[in-house]
């Protein structure tokens, strides 16, 4: 089949989202379909801005290339779903949040002026109508599918999108506990830094940059982690394969994030996952005292779950080989079987 | 965002003042809003959307025309025949060429012949004896059109697109009234049928009480409530005693709302048929399901609108009091289809008529109304410029794609 993968693409920024749609595309050639990502700026302000971006997708004929009909469309992220197409699907990575669950947060982007209001009404609508119009709807997390069917009554079927490849392994059960992923609050590293603080034995291997990384180096030196803390920066797929191999344990506890690929890749080392009541998507995977802890989102409660972890390694094993056999079923086979069935 | 919501309150007697009552704290958990007082026809400083409340008395409604004209908005519009209502603020202030020129609005030279006719004398009072074939609701329209519409019913949608209006509306169903907690009223009987509202012709009291008379030969402990004031010229007393329903039917006159409540408690089947209807919603029938009663109506406009198997339904047509009759010994003869009705009708009131649901859907309206015209024409300006820019000055498919993902007009 001749398949084009939609997705917006924000200059410089390079994430989950985009690795998502570049390994669907270079995953669906492999299996011998001929498949080609389309991607078109996306700009989200000033609020106006993100109307006419979503315009843009719809005013595109994706119907056929050089004469050559493209027979399936999947789209991913807003607004690429708001392509045309006699067979749409869409793989929702996730609605723009801002008009959504976000909105009135201090992650908000509209304000409470009319034209404010209006333009997320707008989204509400144009989401609606273009994500209704889908052959088939599949979201990548029971998170994002819950939220498009409280937003817009819309149902979702969830696909899990498979964790990138690394060397996955098994080294040691080691003395420290591993943060993965970009720097910015809402992945709330700054709580196992708080934790880290509760405990004086917990070490801690922060690998990622982001825009919060100042910060987060400032709240350790407050809380006087004293070395305790290492922040590592960007790591190379060798480093982190590593880094997964040796750790303890993984915490990974965002506030109400979409998927979140972190569990997966520590269960692949075998490790197990250390997250939050108020996480999201980590949900999905991470079941307490099964594959993993979870804790309320406070420091002295994580603090006490890591510590547990450290004093019962046999438990974390357990924990991290159930966590395994979750992960080895979310693979590329599975996902395109059900995204082309 | 700042609305400037007009509309009747208590103690004003006005179903629509009761309705905003119950809708009012739910909106303002939601939304910067302001409610003019009485009389009052130019809305607060900052204020962003203007909303009024009409309906077909001009006693209650006739300042909010007033303000409407004054400053175009939002309407809410409670029934569709406005008749009445434009009689009063035309007739009522000496102003015949108002009433003539909504007359042949509405029907053309014949429509304001016609009115000439009741303006001398000739004709009856056309509010009162043909008002649905003059629903007289285009100036309304006319003012709501840049706004928009919030309706109840598909029904008077429908009856708004056919007189051309084009705007935008919102279909939004009446809020459900929080039931008391009732005891039931000591009523003896078996089954109990209750209608409750003003007792007319219009509401189907002569075929009610016919087809009753049916179910009575087979249940004879049957015994119809009738809750509501009596309107002259139904002859109810003697209509009751044609049929030998003397000691079967119980007259309750106007009750207050705690003694509505208990009465609606101890009905086994409740009945609120309607025929001509102005294109209004009753309010009563969503209070009867709220109260998990199984609920017979006439299947007619907004009232043909609720869910089969939620309701049971009557056509007011030549065979009415025969249709009644089945339906109200199916539900008599039945305990479990009782039953069945019951949970459905509970469920359906909180579901659909939820006052949060309505309250959110209110917002909505709201929040698209008062920017959504400000940000489509800065869409459409942006996107007319890229257009113009490539050579393009007028192009079909951009205003096609517009509309395609609710942007166009």
């Amino acid at each position: 089949m001749r398949i084009v993968v939609t997705h917006p693409q924000v200059p410089f920024a390079h994430g989950g989202a985009e690795v998502l749609a570049e390994r669907l595309t270079e995953e669906l050639n492999e299996r011998g379909h001929e498949a080609a990502l389309v991607t078109v700026p996306f700009k989200w302000y000033p609020r106006e801005r993100v109307l006419e971006s979503a315009f843009v997708w719809r005013m595109l004929d994706l119907t056929e290339v050089e004469g050559r009909k493209i027979d399936l469309l999947i789209a991913t992220k807003f607004p690429s779903y708001a392509v045309r197409h006699p067979r749409k699907r869409v793989w929702l990575v996730h609605q723009f949040r801002q008009a959504y669950d976000l909105d009135r947060t201090e992650l908000a982007e509209f304000g409470e002026r009319a034209v404010d209001r209006a333009t997320r009404r707008a989204i509400h609508e144009l989401d609606r109508r273009m994500l209704g119009e889908a052959e088939k709807r599949f979201a990548i997390s029971r998170n994002v599918a819950d939220r498009l069917s409280s937003s817009l009554g819309l149902d979702a079927e969830v696909v899990l999108p498979p964790p990138q490849e690394l060397d996955y392994r098994f080294d040691e059960y080691g003395d420290f506990v591993l943060s993965v992923g970009r720097l910015d609050r809402a992945k709330r590293v700054d709580l196992l830094l708080e934790a880290a603080a509760n405990d004086p034995a917990l070490r801690v291997v922060v690998a990622g940059a982001g825009p919060d990384r100042e910060r987060l180096e400032q709240v350790a030196l407050s809380h006087k982690l004293n070395g305790r803390v290492e922040f590592r920066g960007r790591v190379d797929a060798v480093e982190l394969a590593d880094l997964y191999a040796r750790c303890g344990a993984v915490y990974y506890a965002p506030v109400d994030e979409d998927f979140g690929m972190v569990p997966y890749e520590a269960f692949l080392s075998g490790k197990p996952v250390v997250t939050t009541t108020d996480a999201g998507g980590p949900l999905d995977v991470v079941a307490d005292r099964r594959t993993g802890l979870v804790t309320a989102p406070r420091a002295e409660e994580l603090a006490e779950a890591l510590r547990y972890l450290r004093d019962h390694p046999a438990k974390g094993q357990e924990w991290g080989r159930a966590g395994k056999a979750v992960a080895e079923r979310v693979t590329w086979d599975a996902a395109i079987e059900r995204l082309l069935g | 965002m700042k609305v400037a919501y007009y509309s009747p309150l208590p103690p004003e007697r006005s179903g629509i003042a009761d309705y905003s009552a119950l809708l009012l704290p739910a909106l303002r958990e939601r939304v910067d809003l302001v409610v003019p007082a009485r009389g009052t026809t130019k809305p607060p400083r900052g204020t962003d959307l203007s909303v009024y409340h009409i309906g077909n008395n001009p006693d209650v409604h006739g300042w909010i025309v007033d303000a409407l004209r004054r400053t175009p908005g939002m309407v809410v519009l409670h029934d569709f025949v406005l008749h009445h209502l434009v009689a009063g603020l035309t007739l009522a202030r000496k102003d015949v060429a108002g009433y003539l020129n909504a007359m042949e609005r509405d029907a053309g030279l014949p429509g304001r012949l016609l009115g000439l006719g009741v303006v001398d004398g000739c004709v009856p009072p056309l509010w009162s004896t043909r008002p649905e074939d003059f629903p007289l609701a285009g100036e309304v329209l006319d003012l709501a059109r840049a706004h928009g519409l919030i309706v109840h019913s598909e029904h008077v949608h429908d009856r708004a697109r056919s007189g051309g209006f084009d705007g935008p509306i919102w279909r939004i169903p009446m809020p459900v009234w929080p039931a008391p907690p009732a005891e039931p009223a000591p009523v003896e009987g078996d089954p109990v049928i209750g209608s409750f509202g003003f007792l007319n012709a219009n509401k189907r009291i002569p075929q009610l009480l016919e087809a009753f008379a049916v179910v009575r030969s087979r249940h004879p402990r049957a015994r119809l409530l009738l809750v509501g004031p009596e309107t002259p010229g139904l002859e109810l007393e003697r209509r009751i005693a044609s049929l030998g329903l003397e000691a079967a039917v119980e007259r309750h006159g106007y009750v207050d709302e705690a003694r509505f409540w208990a009465l609606l408690a101890a009905c086994d089947v409740a009945v609120s048929l309607r025929w001509p209807t102005m294109g209004e919603t009753s309010a009563g029938a969503i209070r009867v399901l709220s109260l998990a009663k199984p609920l017979i109506v006439s299947d007619v406009d907004a009232y043909g609108e609720l869910p089969d198997g939620v309701v049971l339904k009557v056509a007011p047509d030549e065979r009415e009091v025969e249709s009644l009759a089945a339906s109200l010994l199916l539900l008599a003869d039945d305990p479990a289809r009782r039953e069945s009705f019951s949970a459905a009708a509970q469920s359906y009131a909180a579901s659909e008529h939820g006052l949060d649901r309505v309250a959110d859907l209110y917002v909505r309206a709201f929040e698209e109304a008062a920017g959504g015209p400000a940000v489509r024409e800065h869409l459409l300006r942006e996107v007319a410029q890229g257009a113009a820019d490539v050579g393009l000055e007028d192009s079909e498919a951009i205003g096609s794609a517009l509309r395609e993902v609710g942007l166009g007009r």
